[in-house]
């Protein structure tokens, strides 16, 4: 039974208990995002986004206190994320170079705008490194209503989404509009990161979203199989987390801030898998394997053309003549 | 070396006014009355009419004018940089005609889109990609089903049809980057044919392909070709572009030929078309030696 009190007398706290179904809601959503947050290789715009937000967070906080936070940062995530998906659908300007400008402008304001009154540093930290364990009830509404709408976006449109990110230019041929399942999909990612920053910080948001997905890629290369792993693995994460943050606060007087933990535990999950993966490979090339067919047909390309296209051509020109 | 292909390809061409007939067919008279002008049109796939495309202020091809028919093959030829991907983009509508036009299916280009499919380069697209084989050849029905719904069961049934017809309808569990090059080409037009479309565009898909894939992409392409689809092909390969078309077009900055393979490839043309590329050997012949 000590295994069970380790893992589940912590939540017998109400603080602990809220920070679970916080950390359980972002764990799921996150992950989920972060499959096609893979699929699309935008590890880095959710990075701008959750540094780009700032100026969101401060003036929210200016104007509403606390709870201005969040509805002052997702204002500033839409706009950025409409605005990366307006300046890389344009092509005059690379995706990298457009979110680099976003992130730098956009967090330079919010310094600008924090700078200019020193006493609001102190309740910014906890945008900057999280507070799982003071969220309220309030706030996992918000986390859970966020949850709601993500997970519906991406159900509903996953055809398609899935389409894009395979073949952009596919998608665009067969008539999608490809602007507006980018702006969906950054939009979600937006909404994702702002709920996933309070809990655990604008430093550590993009762990929640990444890990999973690239974790339970290296383990399998079957898309439903990802997903499945992906949102089983973020909120099992946050959940070890917290136990480990707890033990070690309350049982061991080592000081570990839940946020953080639960970033080391996903880590931790994505070595293990990581060295999984590598394992196999290893084992997997002692067995040999049957042909490289990519190198065979190299090999005839660069060969068997201009045979051809002799034969073709003088047939051409003596059947013309 | 006698041409790498399958018969039935070649078997194609000949009656011009014979054209499959569109689903109306049981509705127009039959007999020595077939109305002309109302026929033509109808069997018309793909014309170009003095069209020219421009990327911003650069025109990069102009010139093109031809017809393209129901169930006929139009190859474009060219070396590298001469307009055929070009013209294949804006066939598809995603690159305006800046003069004259390009009517699709009786229609502007971005209004045809559904009945049109789209098949890119295998290369273009990333090995990485957690997807199966099944799942790809899926992707040509999603414009079908719409949006928000779920493929059904007879999607499914049309996905794995198509992977057979090019000769694939065991590997569909398998991941699509781990197939070789000719294979992945051939899951691509497997995906095409799934979308049921009147006209079929391939941007180079005989480029690093295997013969075995070959032969399936040839004999895959004949079969469309035999229920009607138009089909647009790309290629580098003058052979197969012999063999697999009706119709040829010869590209470089404009057209220079347009016409059945052995009227628009002959040596004028193609030296035209190649320039320093075009070797003359024994007076009679032109190789081409480079593309």
């Amino acid at each position: 039974m000590i295994g069970a009190d380790l893992f589940i007398a912590p939540f017998e706290l109400p603080f602990m208990f809220r920070a679970l179904i916080e950390i359980l809601l972002l764990g799921a959503v996150s992950a989920g995002v972060g499959v096609l947050v893979m699929l699309r290789r935008l590890a880095f715009l959710t990075d701008v986004l959750t540094h780009a937000v700032f100026p969101g967070v401060v003036v929210g906080f200016m104007i509403g206190g606390t709870s201005g936070i969040v509805p002052g940062a997702l204002v500033v995530a839409a706009v950025v994320a409409a605005g990366f998906t307006a300046l890389a659908s344009t092509r005059r300007i690379s995706e990298d170079a457009a979110m680099a400008m976003l992130l730098t402008g956009s967090f330079a304001v919010g310094v600008v705008l924090v700078s200019r009154r020193e006493s609001y540093t102190s309740d910014l930290t906890g945008f900057l490194f999280g507070r799982l364990l003071t969220v309220n009830t309030t706030d996992i509404t918000v986390t859970a209503v966020t949850a709601a709408v993500a997970a519906a976006v991406l159900a509903l449109a996953r055809k398609e989404l899935l389409l894009r990110a395979f073949d952009p230019e596919g998608a665009r041929a067969a008539g999608y509009p490809v602007w507006l399942l980018d702006l969906l999909l950054n939009l979600v990612i937006a909404l994702v990161v702002v709920a996933a920053v309070r809990a655990v910080g604008t430093v550590l948001v993009i762990a929640l979203v990444v890990i999973p997905a690239a974790a339970a890629r290296l383990v399998t290369g079957r898309l439903t199989a990802i997903l499945a792993i992906s949102v089983l693995l973020g909120p099992l994460c946050g959940w070890l987390g917290l136990v480990a943050s707890y033990e070690a606060s309350v049982n061991h007087d080592v000081r570990l801030a839940a946020g953080a933990t639960v970033v080391l535990v996903l880590v931790a999950a994505y070595a293990l898998a990581f060295a999984g993966s590598a394992l196999r490979q290893f084992t997997g090339r002692a067995r040999s394997q049957p042909s490289q067919p990519s190198q065979r047909s190299q090999s005839q390309r660069s060969q068997s053309p201009p045979d051809r296209e002799a034969s073709a051509t003088s047939t051409v020109a003596s059947g013309g003549a | 070396m006698s041409g790498p292909t399958s018969a039935p390809v070649v078997a194609v061409p000949e009656q011009a006014s014979t054209d499959v007939r569109p689903s109306a067919g049981d509705q127009t008279p039959v007999g020595d009355r077939t109305p002309v002008g109302d026929q033509a049109s109808a069997g018309t796939a793909l014309a170009f009419d003095d069209a020219a495309i421009a990327y911003g202020r650069s025109t990069v091809l102009h010139s093109v004018h031809g017809t393209l028919h129901q169930g006929r093959t139009l190859a474009l030829i060219g070396p590298n940089g001469a307009g055929k991907s070009t013209l294949i983009k804006a066939v598809l509508g995603l690159l305006p005609v800046s003069s004259g036009s390009i009517t699709v299916l009786g229609r502007a280009p971005a209004a045809a889109r559904r009945e049109v499919a789209y098949v890119p380069q295998a290369d273009t697209l990333d090995r990485d990609f957690p997807i199966s084989v099944g799942q790809v050849v899926l992707m040509g029905r999603y414009r079908g089903i719409g949006w928000i719904r779920r493929p059904s069961r007879a999607d499914r049934a049309a996905a794995q049809a198509a992977l057979e017809a090019v000769g694939l309808a065991d590997r569909s569990r398998d991941r699509f980057g781990l197939l070789s090059g000719g294979q992945r080409q051939r899951v691509l037009l497997a995906r095409a044919i799934a979308a049921e479309p009147r006209l079929l565009l391939l941007d180079e898909p005989f480029n690093g392909v295997d013969v075995v894939s070959q032969e399936a992409l040839l004999t895959a392409l004949a079969t469309l070709a035999g229920t009607g689809t138009a089909t647009v092909v790309s290629t580098h390969d003058l052979a197969l572009a012999q063999t697999v078309s009706d119709q040829v077009c010869l590209l470089n900055g404009r057209q220079i030929a347009f016409g059945p393979a052995t009227r628009a490839l002959a040596p004028d043309q193609l030296r035209e078309a190649y320039g320093g590329a075009a070797l003359e050997i024994g007076g009679a012949s032109v190789i081409v030696t480079r593309t």
